[in-house]
């Protein structure tokens, strides 16, 4: 069974007073292990891509399927898909005042221990494990204390979307252009947190729209999403030759 | 509408003498004519002045009060002359009134830099009370109320120069008709926070009136807010800037919820003169639940140019992109509503008595996260 399948999807953005058909019936299917990118021109479909799989409001499924290791998502609240295994990393993370980044942590983890039946972690060892994983990509453990993503630059947020995607360790990781207003610095940090969560049990969705983050995770397939639906998909090679060439070759 | 009335017999103390608007016409007359302006009528358009005003002659208890036995502090029970510089009868009517009726009040007097924590606990309606803050001191003053029926307190708070005073108050209580009356006047380079922490009751009023009275004061005001179900809360915030290089800041924060009625108005009023001033405010409102009643209003009265003043009022709900945040963590509907309400009313609790606030507040402070 695929970690991830996404069959004929259609979907719609949902604007102030209609709905604009985005996706035209998208496959994509996603092993345990793998990772495959995104690529395409704006407007095409990647973060709709990314936000209706992870039930973002504002988006209507007009038809297919996307499971989760054979569990549909589609009719799932946000919360209950992310209790399932799915994590998107967001390309603007909210900033939450009053609300500590530790608090939103614990909280998190909790739910996820709670829904799945297992055991709250203890406090006092999930603070270490948190702080560590913070100094690991580079974060001030300082900013814990802080609002969730509060005064954070850019890079920050990437970064913590990262330590988040460490510390849920999900199923299924899908990263919407994490790569976008980092420096080369921030980038290797963001992409060695990707290579560390990776494993033969979970998979990732990269959508970015430049080949340089791929030298840091390498994929094992490249897509390319054009007008909502997938036009050509290969190898790490596919990205280089779209660096070269651009999308229009191919649309 | 039938005029406000004083609900008795009323003689002018001895000690008003000095003050202004006090001296021309005999005291009744002029309490009646700012009573019945259209001014107060506004002030007052969300919560019935007559309970309020009914009230102002009742008796009144001392506070229960601990930390005065320390070095620089002086308590009397007075009837002698206070005058009270900068006091506007026709800003608070209630107040003047309830102070002439008062058969005694409690002065502080603060000599001295103070060390540790002035309480004053309000079980009832307590007799009026001026601290006076001498040049240089300062003071940390925690104000709880306790309250569980109808109740009045009056405080007058005068700042000398270079005066400090940190004054953090809960009124967390379920109190019936409950008013309270905070008169802070600022001389030069005095500085004043105030850490707010409220819930509705059966009609809470807090009425703030800050007066920057001398160059370089500085004044914050910070006020978290609960209304739930079927409580209610009335906060007129008044902040006058009288003199030049004055810095004020006003964040307010309330929960709205089930029922809950709550109104703010903050007038900010930047008189000729006061130049260089800065003042800002925020008023923020939650709805949630069902129901809910939120009036704000800002109101700006500037009379000089350069200065620099920011007025904010919103009334909201939760965020959307936020709530999709926390859901996107597996964190659940109803949690994640908790946690986003609890962060908004957070950023509005601190100072000395935040531990009560928290629990009371957002049930809880999580602790060492």
């Amino acid at each position: 069974m695929s970690l991830l399948n996404v069959s004929d999807l259609h979907a719609s953005v949902i604007t102030d007073d209609q709905t604009q058909p985005i996706l035209k019936g998208l496959n994509l299917t996603v092993e345990a292990g793998e990772v495959h990118a995104i690529m395409g021109p704006n407007g095409s479909g990647k973060s709709t891509l990314a936000n209706v799989v992870s039930g973002r409001p504002g988006y209507q499924v007009d038809n297919g399927a996307a499971t989760l290791e054979g569990s549909p998502l589609l009719e799932l609240e946000p919360y209950e898909r992310a209790q399932l295994g799915v994590f998107l990393a967001f390309q603007y993370p909210v900033e939450i005042p009053g609300v500590s980044n530790m608090e939103f942590l614990k909280a998190s983890i909790d739910s996820l221990a709670r829904a799945r039946g297992e055991e709250q972690p203890n406090t006092a060892q999930f603070m270490r494990q948190v702080r560590e994983l913070a100094s690991s990509l580079d974060l001030d453990p300082a900013f814990l204390k802080r609002g969730v993503n509060e005064g954070f630059s850019g890079g920050e947020k990437k970064r913590n979307e990262i330590m988040q995607l460490l510390l849920l360790d999900p199923k299924l990781a899908v990263l919407d252009e994490t790569d976008s207003g980092l420096d080369i610095d921030a980038l290797k940090v963001v992409a060695e947190g990707v290579n560390r969560y990776r494993s033969a049990s979970n998979g990732v969705v990269l959508i970015t729209h430049y080949q340089r983050l791929l030298d840091y995770i390498v994929p094992d397939f490249v897509h390319v999403l054009s007008n909502g639906q997938i036009i050509e998909s290969g190898d790490k090679s596919l990205a280089l030759e779209l660096e070269a060439k651009g999308y229009a070759w191919l649309t | 509408m039938a005029d406000l009335t004083l609900p008795a017999e009323l003689a002018t103390p001895d000690w008003l003498a000095p003050t202004p608007n006090a001296a021309q016409t005999p005291l009744p007359e002029a309490l009646h004519r700012a009573l019945n302006s259209a001014a107060h009528r506004e002030r007052w358009k969300y919560t019935k002045a007559e309970v309020f005003l009914g009230a102002t002659h009742t008796a009144a208890n001392l506070p229960q009060i601990s930390g005065e036995q320390q070095p620089g502090i002086d308590l009397q029970q007075t009837t002698k002359p206070v005058p009270l510089v900068g006091f506007d009868l026709d800003q608070a009517p209630e107040a003047f009134a309830r102070l002439c009726y008062a058969s005694n009040i409690l002065t502080i007097d603060i000599s001295a830099p103070t060390t540790e924590i002035l309480t004053l606990v309000h079980a009832s309606s307590t007799v009026p009370v001026l601290i006076r803050v001498a040049e240089g001191a300062s003071l940390t003053l925690n104000e709880i109320s306790d309250c569980d029926s109808d109740a009045q307190q009056t405080i007058w708070i005068d700042l000398a120069a270079n005066a400090e005073m940190k004054h953090s108050r809960n009124a967390l209580d379920t109190a019936g008709a409950h008013w309270q009356y905070l008169n802070v006047r600022l001389q030069r380079d005095a500085s004043y926070r105030l850490h707010n922490h409220v819930t509705g009751c059966a009609s809470r009023r807090q009425d703030i009136h800050v007066l920057m009275d001398g160059q370089g004061a500085e004044a914050n005001l910070i006020s978290a807010g609960s209304v739930e179900g079927k409580t209610a809360l009335d906060q007129q915030f008044t902040l006058e800037h009288r003199q030049p290089r004055g810095r004020s800041q006003q964040t307010i924060h309330n929960i709205v919820a089930n029922g809950g009625k709550c109104s703010f108005n903050g007038r900010i009023h930047i008189h000729a003169g006061a130049a260089g001033t800065d003042a800002q405010l925020a008023n923020r409102n939650l709805g949630m639940g069902e129901h809910a009643t939120i009036n704000t209003k800002p109101e700006l009265e500037i009379y000089t140019d350069d200065v620099s003043c920011a007025h904010g009022a919103t009334v909201g709900t939760i965020s959307q992109e936020a709530l999709f945040y926390l859901l996107s963590r597996g964190i659940d509907q109803g949690a994640a509503q908790a946690l986003l309400s609890q962060g908004f009313l957070r950023q509005c609790i601190d100072g000395p008595l935040a531990e009560s606030a928290l629990e009371t507040l957002i049930g809880g402070a999580s602790v060492g996260l």
